[in-house]
């Protein structure tokens, strides 16, 4: 909660700011994914209302709160009720688990004639001291929302695709765990912040007792675990029920698949929770392989000693590096968010069964070698 | 303090979602709520210092197992069954029976309770941390904890071939 009323002030500031950022981001990446698979296939994509047709987003907003309420006569209430809502929590609670930025640290300051301070802040919800153990586990919590919407809408469709998206889910979240166990047994933590801190400066290594080192390379963890990267980046794929794993909501076969019966609002927030989890993904690839807020080579120190010399005061020097840092990070995730929608225009659909032999016979012994082999290495370089 | 009153509070939900579990008719609202349940469980093991039990709780019974089972609900004729659960003289009965039988340990379980804390047993009260819950894990009991795996690990085979096997139940 914090010590004293300003530190209670910004964590609850910081928790709506975080959540209101991962929803804000959604009707922009709808943009995006419209704009972006026109712009694949050689199409317009909406451009009418607004400049590049970003005014479609708010036209759409007011749709989705006038349209009609709407439960299937058959179906169950509260359940129907329940499952967008179900959607919507583990995005949330999971983004707000990453640290979107250094910690910074605030000099005693003057605030309605009292003295407050010093603070160390961090730039995330809440730090729980497991990190990636707790995402891990809220974000399996997702299929519920699925399959509470397939039995609760009382639809074939609908529980056909919820029982796909939970075979699925749990086929790939067995990939996706231990894709992530060999970065973690290279960093030999679970902390985000020692992750991040650990990825700072140029590429270098230390193997039995010599020193190894590219100047001209960051030290990113995409260059510890290749394979890992890759194998979490399609395990993501698989976990957001994204093309080229949209099996859950495959149209040409289950119409719109768990979320068939839902309209409106109820949908918005199925889309909200799918696009969380995007996020979600791309933070946690960017944090854990791609040097999370970190610019390449330069620290947070040097850009704050860099405005200080411009004569702003400590306060305001860490401040401005703190968001200079979050916007790295967002900047990106929205390179990983592009590739999620780059594929899904890009690649066509598995069939269910090479879906499973993709998850089950491939994924799953690949990530299980480059765990044993990361396990033996890292114990040979710490002898 | 605070924690506390979460302690309570948490104790309450998982009390409400435990009754949940027995007194619902359909065994998929039973189920929901032993997610519910283990969801709370989850967090009252954070509140106890073992955040790392937590996270596992979370992943493993709430995220994988219960998963499995709503999803084999769902594919059940569920009104059937709650129609053959919930009639009948001796359904009743046995019904009674077993609400009596569980009121009665609950009440000598209480009643014998008493005597037991204000006993002299210690709890534990030091921070379970990863790394001394892996050396328990695979050094003081690695023999048991592989024995656990090799025993699950069959009960996934014997699955697996009973579910292959035609004739008895599954005679067509």
């Amino acid at each position: 909660m914090g010590s004293d009323l300003v530190e209670v002030l910004i964590n609850s500031v910081k928790l709506v700011l975080i959540f209101l950022l991962m929803v804000q981001l959604v009707p922009i990446l709808v943009w995006v994914e419209r704009r972006g698979s026109a712009f694949i296939q050689n199409r317009y994509g909406p451009n009418r209302v607004g400049p590049f047709g970003l005014m479609q987003l708010l036209a759409d907003a007011v749709k989705f709160v006038f349209k009609e309420e709407f439960v299937p006569g058959k179906g169950h209430k509260l359940i129907f009720y329940a499952a967008p809502v179900v959607a919507l929590i583990p995005g949330a609670l999971a983004f707000a688990a990453i640290p979107l930025a250094n910690t910074f640290h605030l000099e005693p300051f003057m605030f309605l004639g009292e003295s407050w301070g010093p603070y160390d802040i961090n730039f995330q919800g809440y730090n729980v001291g497991i990190g990636i153990v707790f995402i891990l586990g809220v974000s399996s919590l997702g299929a519920y929302a699925l399959l509470l919407a397939g039995w609760g809408s009382a639809n074939k469709y609908s529980l056909y695709g919820a029982l796909r998206a939970v075979a699925q889910m749990i086929s790939y979240e067995l990939a996706l765990g231990l894709s992530i166990v060999g970065a973690i047994l290279v960093y030999n933590t679970f902390d985000f912040h020692s992750i991040i801190a650990q990825q700072a400066g140029a590429l270098s290594f230390t193997i039995s007792g010599r020193e190894l080192g590219i100047p001209f390379l960051p030290n990113w963890g995409i260059f510890y675990q290749p394979l890992g990267a890759f194998l979490f980046l399609v395990a993501a794929f698989a976990e957001t029920n994204r093309l080229p794993f949209d099996l859950p909501e495959a149209e040409s076969e289950l119409i719109a698949g768990f979320h068939t019966e839902y309209g409106g609002m109820k949908m918005l927030m199925f889309y909200l929770g799918e696009y969380g989890h995007m996020l979600v993904a791309s933070a946690l690839l960017v944090t854990f392989y791609f040097g999370g807020y970190q610019l390449p080579f330069v620290s947070h120190v040097m850009i704050e000693d860099m405005l200080k010399s411009f004569g702003l005061g400590i306060n305001m020097a860490n401040v401005l590096t703190a968001f200079l840092f979050f916007t790295v990070f967002m900047i990106k995730c929205l390179i990983f968010l592009w590739i999620y929608v780059w594929v899904r225009w890009t690649l066509p659909r598995f069939r269910y069964d090479q879906l499973m032999d993709l998850g089950w016979k491939t994924m799953l012994p690949w990530a299980l070698a480059n765990t044993i082999v990361t396990a033996v290495v890292v114990f040979l370089a710490r002898i | 303090m605070i924690t506390g009153y979460l302690f309570y509070m948490l104790a309450f939900l998982l009390i409400l979602f435990s009754l949940g579990v027995l007194m619902h008719s359909s065994p998929l609202f039973s189920s929901l709520n032993l997610v519910g349940s283990m969801i709370v469980l989850s967090a009252m093991y954070y509140l106890l210092q073992v955040p790392f039990i937590a996270a596992v709780q979370l992943i493993v019974y709430a995220g994988a197992v219960m998963v499995l089972f709503v999803m084999v609900m769902m594919m059940f004729d569920l009104k059937h069954e709650i129609k053959i659960f919930s009639g009948g003289f001796i359904s009743n009965a046995i019904k009674c029976g077993l609400a009596g039988f569980f009121a009665f340990t609950i009440g000598a379980t209480a009643f014998m309770s008493t005597e037991m804390i204000s006993g002299s047993a210690k709890v534990k009260t030091e921070v379970l941390s990863v790394k001394s819950m892996a050396q328990l894990l695979f050094k003081d009991y690695l023999i048991e904890f592989e024995v656990l795996g090799v025993i699950l690990l069959l009960v996934a085979v014997g699955a697996v071939a009973l579910s292959r096997i035609k004739g008895g139940t599954h005679a067509s």
